[in-house]
């Protein structure tokens, strides 16, 4: 009989010393696993688990045509551990002080301060050891990446996207800007946030005893989705011309402020909107808040004879007068609803009635006045409000006012012959220029719009945003007729000087005195000039406003500070958009065929 | 070997004890390898999309530079600076086709077929400077 290879004792021995230890370890496994598994966890958990959060990249705002407005990029801040600098490293140092734009001195004096000393004068505070000091902000890829050639060791950066604006001043008031915080403050920053912020993502996994991640253990990864693209509807060539001429106009007639806009005439999009002053976005904490406001939507002025389209197509409308009849201009007393009103004095003196297309091209004040005593005071408030006086034009971004128009119960006597003229009401540059809109489509108001699409990092078109109509104001026939009497400012009234001929411009001028210290000023006016081009099928409305010109000699008339850029920006957009000239063969050319409509 | 009593159970215990081990042995082992292999691949991965963020990084530091580049105050600044002399052209230099293109295009096209024939009769109309 084999005994096997072991005695009885020994086996019984071996296996139970074998059996022991496999216990002492199920034994240990128990109180790990059980007993203690709370506490170990708990442990575990805060030495090894991280969560590490994936930022997502703000979208992009970009023009018409695609030119990046404002776009995010990573910039790095520059910092140092001046407890491992090396002495070997000290020759790099002149070298890295070149790199980030600091004085050698100022660099060596940060390097070799390692100790933070305590407050005298606080009993609690002791000396710190430095472990960081910053040395730049905003350090781009490109100069991080010579930096780290210099191999300097304790000298390190830390990344963060950074918001920047790679036109600078373009469309500034539009775009708008990301603070410092991270917030977006204004423009369109502010009003497409939730296009553009996307979502951040997050990474749960455990990290080792030096703080890297061990990615074998991640357990969830949500990856970031970055944000939509912005297309507005703004047109950065555009954009650049309107504050060139801006800057022309601030050159030569010094004004407080100035704003061009130009909008599509067909569709009320806005193609630029231009202002005075103005400032670079990415110095936005350098430039004063006078320069961030909007002035076309945030500021009202009167709007001198630009509003005597009102109480012209009112009374046309409503089949009261035709462009044939004639009204007294030289008669300085009318009477109104059985009272005597004094009318406001005209510019000129005229030898014979005008004609309501006259009372247009010639800005006759006491004509308007004569036209809106025609349509009666309510009606005529009703015209004005129609034409988006007195509300919000529903301009996307915030900051906007509503300018003020009493109702005519609260009208004084002599506002009748006033407001019809421009004065005793106060409309901001945007409702003026929708207004002369109205006769460009045809007798339709258009909400102003800035956004066209919004697009998928990758492309793809999410969302696109079309004309929006707040109301019809007038009928086409009446916008017809504006349009011709528009036409006739050009040519034979106020916009002579800024007539193009083949190119049917119909536009109004206007000039406002100023109220200052309650009392209108001789000196200080508000020039303005707006009009679209071609009348018989408008592409473009375009409207120049400046405050408070002060041109070399003579007043600041809209002729004189503000149709000159009218021309000028004009002439530009007329091959850039492709507008063709009027073909006086083909079409009837003073005739406003269909307004802009397509 | 006996195949009954004390010691032939003792023995094929041990026997079985050993393989047991053995077997865990190997499992483990090959636990440790697939968690290596889990880890490197994972690192791997890791240093990808650390290199496919840092690619990210500095295709948005070109595309902010191009865009830079591209801004109408920075053309014009070259412009100037290198003496281009590019300038908008003027109304009188500007010579406009009425006929539309697509069927200027479909005509030429169908010219080809039809022996030269058909372009004779459609030639384009030019306006200098418009139609003033």
């Amino acid at each position: 009989m084999s005994k096997g290879f072991a005695s009885n004792y020994r086996i019984v021995l071996l296996a139970a010393c074998v059996l022991a230890m496999f216990g002492g370890v199920a034994t240990r496994l128990v109180y790990l696993h059980v007993i203690d598994r709370a506490k170990l966890v708990r442990h575990i958990e805060q030495a090894r688990r991280q969560i590490v959060v994936e930022n997502a990249i703000r979208g992009d705002i970009i023009d018409r045509r695609g030119n990046v407005l404002a776009t995010s990029r990573t910039m790095i801040e520059l910092a140092v551990d001046p407890q491992v600098l090396r002495p070997q490293d000290e020759a790099k140092w002149p070298e890295l002080a070149r790199l980030i734009g600091m004085s050698l001195d100022d660099l060596t004096k940060i390097f070799n301060t390692k100790v933070s000393l305590a407050n005298p004068d606080d009993p609690e505070s002791r000396d710190r050891v430095i472990q960081w000091a910053k040395l730049r902000e905003e350090i781009p890829e490109s100069l991080y990446d010579q930096i780290n050639a210099l191999g300097i060791k304790g000298v390190y950066g830390t990344r963060a996207y950074s918001r920047t604006y790679p036109q600078n001043r373009l469309a500034a008031h539009i775009v708008g800007y990301v603070n410092k915080e991270g917030t977006p403050a204004t423009g369109i920053e502010h009003y497409a946030d939730f296009y553009l912020r996307g979502q951040n993502g997050w990474r749960e996994s455990e990290k080792d005893g030096r703080q890297r991640e061990m990615a074998q253990f991640r357990s969830r990864d949500v990856p970031a989705t970055n944000g939509y693209t912005v297309m507005l509807s703004i047109d950065s060539v555009v954009q650049s011309w309107v504050e060139d001429e801006l800057d022309s106009i601030v050159q030569q007639f010094k004004p407080d402020n100035a704003v061009i806009i130009v909008s599509d005439a067909a569709t009320g999009f806005l193609m630029a909107m231009g202002n005075y002053p103005t400032f670079n976005l990415n110095e936005f904490n350098k430039a004063p808040m006078q320069a961030q406001k909007n002035f076309a939507v945030s500021s009202q002025i009167d709007p001198g004879s630009t509003f005597k389209i009102v109480a012209a197509s009112g009374a046309l409308n409503e089949g009261l007068v035709t462009p044939q009849t004639r009204f007294d201009c030289m008669q300085a007393v009318v009477e109104h609803m059985g009272k005597p009103r004094k009318l406001m004095p005209d510019d000129h003196v005229y030898d014979h009635p005008l004609t309501v297309s006259e009372i247009i091209s010639h800005s006759s004040n006491r004509g308007a006045a004569m036209l809106a005593m025609k349509l009666g005071d309510q009606r005529f408030y009703e015209y004005a409000r129609a034409f988006g006086f007195a509300e919000k034009t529903g301009f996307p971004l915030m900051g906007e006012i509503t300018g003020v128009l009493n109702e005519p119960k609260k009208w004084s006597g002599s506002d009748i012959t006033r407001i019809p003229a421009g004065y005793s009401i106060s409309a901001t540059p945007l409702q003026i220029h929708y207004a002369m809109g109205v006769i460009a489509s045809g007798g339709l108001l258009f909400r102003p719009q800035l956004i066209n699409e919004v697009r998928t990092p990758s492309g793809e078109v999410v969302h696109r945003f079309g004309s929006n109509i707040v109301r019809r104001v007038i009928t086409e026939k009446t916008a017809e007729q504006m349009a011709l009497m528009l036409r006739g400012v050009m040519t034979e009234g106020t916009g002579m000087a800024v007539e193009m001929p083949g190119y049917q411009v119909a536009g109004k001028t206007g000039t406002a005195q100023k109220l200052i210290d309650g009392r209108y000023s001789e000196r200080n006016h508000v020039g303005s000039f707006t009009a679209f081009f071609p009348a018989s099928a408008p592409r473009v409305v375009i409207t120049v406003i400046v405050d408070n010109g002060h041109p070399p000699k003579g007043v600041a008339y809209g002729g004189v500070v503000a149709a000159p850029s009218f021309k000028n920006l004009a002439g530009k957009l007329i091959p850039y958009l492709d507008i063709k000239p009027v073909d006086s063969s083909l079409v009837r050319p003073l005739l406003a065929a269909k307004g802009a409509r397509p | 070997m006996n195949k009954t009593g004390t010691h032939a159970f003792v023995n094929q215990l041990l026997v079985y004890t050993l393989v047991t081990i053995c077997l865990s042995g190997s499992v483990g082992l090959a636990s440790v390898w697939m968690q290596q292999q889990i880890a490197t691949a994972s690192n791997n991965i890791k240093q990808l999309e650390t290199r496919a963020a840092d690619l990210e990084r500095r295709r948005g530091e070109i595309n902010a530079e191009i865009a830079s580049e591209q801004s109408p105050a920075k053309l014009e600044q070259r412009n100037k600076a290198w003496s281009l002399g590019l300038v908008q052209p003027t109304e009188q230099q500007i010579e406009r086709v009425y006929e539309s293109p697509e069927l200027r295009l479909a005509r030429k096209q169908a010219d080809g077929r039809f022996g030269g024939e058909s372009l004779s009769f459609f030639p384009v109309r030019y306006a200098s400077g418009g139609a003033r």
